[in-house]
């Protein structure tokens, strides 16, 4: 007989599929431990898409709270990492529209943040650290496109409806995106 | 680039070939220098998302790892209560549990047991009205080296007895599924093996 106080050892090996239908019959340590697994992919992605690591982190607190309630409606528990990004997704696009809406300057894109540090500056001819200043310099509605797909793995449709525009617009943005960073990579070299 | 021999194709058909891995384009793009150029930026420009975010990845875990239980704790998760189960009481009053209660028994049952940790527990039936037949469904997720038979009639008769003392179910039938299969710990490992000796 296995005793119960073995059961976080249990859960810590758990597939995702197994800890979500238990997270979705109301098992809270089974939700934890998806958290626990999932949270730093969660907080690097969210930070990709928001101002500041604090903003980041409400993103990540709200995308959890939200995943709580909906994880009992989850088809396919196997896919639960890519349906915490989604929810990640929305909730940080959700955040940058309110943040807008207080905003007078609103459709300035954001040059300030993500902006490389002298230490990556340091580190010259990384393509890394090409990327990430490439990166800081895209308009904002590039950037998030191409973080939304290639950090965050989303569709063309599900990021066409996370931010509200077409799908056509959603290539045109990702290829505009695609096109400067392989060009000011190339530049760096 | 050599703008003056543009071959025409975009980006996004080239981005949808590297995604895909097929074009109806195909014999166009494996031929021309422009398009083999465009698909190496596009590559080492993949190559350098997947570093950068890896890198992302490794910083967020180094940052003061306390950020994660803060919020776990201000997440005040609340229980799935499901349909009401009556209980037969004493007197006139209503007496009942949650149908979030007893899933949660059935699991903890489960999870006593060597070998398996459950997934999915469903009651299905009209559990609201008393002695009503109740099947329980169990999804399971079990260790390698266990006999499935064995192990399936263990968990039903647990998962009975236990229903039988904390409910007023009507249990006609325990069904267990295997959905999974995981290799062992080293100490069940080492169990088993002492067993077979």
């Amino acid at each position: 007989m296995k005793r119960l106080q073995d059961l976080p050892h249990k859960l810590a090996d758990a597939p995702d599929a197994v800890l979500a239908e238990r997270a979705g019959d109301g098992d809270v340590a089974a939700f934890e431990t998806l958290a626990r697994r999932h949270a730093p992919l969660m907080r690097a992605y969210a930070r990709r898409l928001v101002r500041s690591p604090e903003e980041a982190d409400d993103v990540v607190q709200d995308a959890l709270i939200t995943a709580w309630k909906d994880i009992g409606s989850l088809k396919d528990g196997a896919a639960v990492k890519a349906w915490l990004m989604r929810i990640v997704g929305h909730r940080a696009i959700d955040t940058g529209r309110r943040r807008k809406s207080h905003e007078n300057f609103a459709d300035q894109p954001d040059q300030a943040d993500h902006q490389a540090s002298p230490e990556d500056v340091a580190v010259v001819g990384s393509t890394r650290t090409a990327l990430n200043s490439a990166l800081a310099r895209l308009p904002e509605e590039q950037r998030r496109c191409w973080v939304l797909k290639e950090f965050g793995g989303q569709s063309y449709e599900e990021i066409a409806e996370a931010l509200g525009i077409s799908v056509t617009s959603v290539r045109g943005r990702l290829a505009r995106a695609r096109t400067r960073l392989v060009t000011e990579m190339e530049e760096w070299r | 680039m050599n703008p003056t021999h543009d071959c025409g194709r975009s980006i996004e058909d080239l981005s949808d070939y590297l995604d895909t891995g097929a074009s109806p384009d195909a014999e166009h793009i494996d031929y021309c220098p422009q398009c083999q150029a465009r698909l190496a930026g596009l590559r080492s420009l993949s190559a350098a998302a997947k570093d950068l975010f890896d890198e992302d990845m490794a910083a967020t875990a180094d940052d003061d790892s306390g950020w994660l239980d803060g919020i776990l704790a201000n997440l005040r998760l609340e229980t799935r209560a499901g349909r009401s189960i009556p209980l037969r009481g004493q007197g006139m009053d209503e007496l009942t549990e949650t149908e979030g209660a007893v899933i949660a028994l059935v699991r903890s049952v489960g999870d006593a047991l060597g070998g398996v940790l459950i997934g999915r527990c469903r009651l299905e039936g009209e559990i609201g009205t008393a002695s009503a037949p109740v099947e329980v469904r169990i999804n399971v997720s079990a260790r390698y080296g266990y006999q499935l038979p064995t192990l399936a009639e263990q968990l039903r008769s647990a998962v009975f007895a236990e229903l039988l003392v904390q409910t007023d179910l009507n249990v006609t039938a325990v069904h267990v599924a295997f959905t999974d299969m995981r290799p062992p710990f080293d100490d069940e490992q080492d169990s088993l093996e002492e067993g077979r000796q």
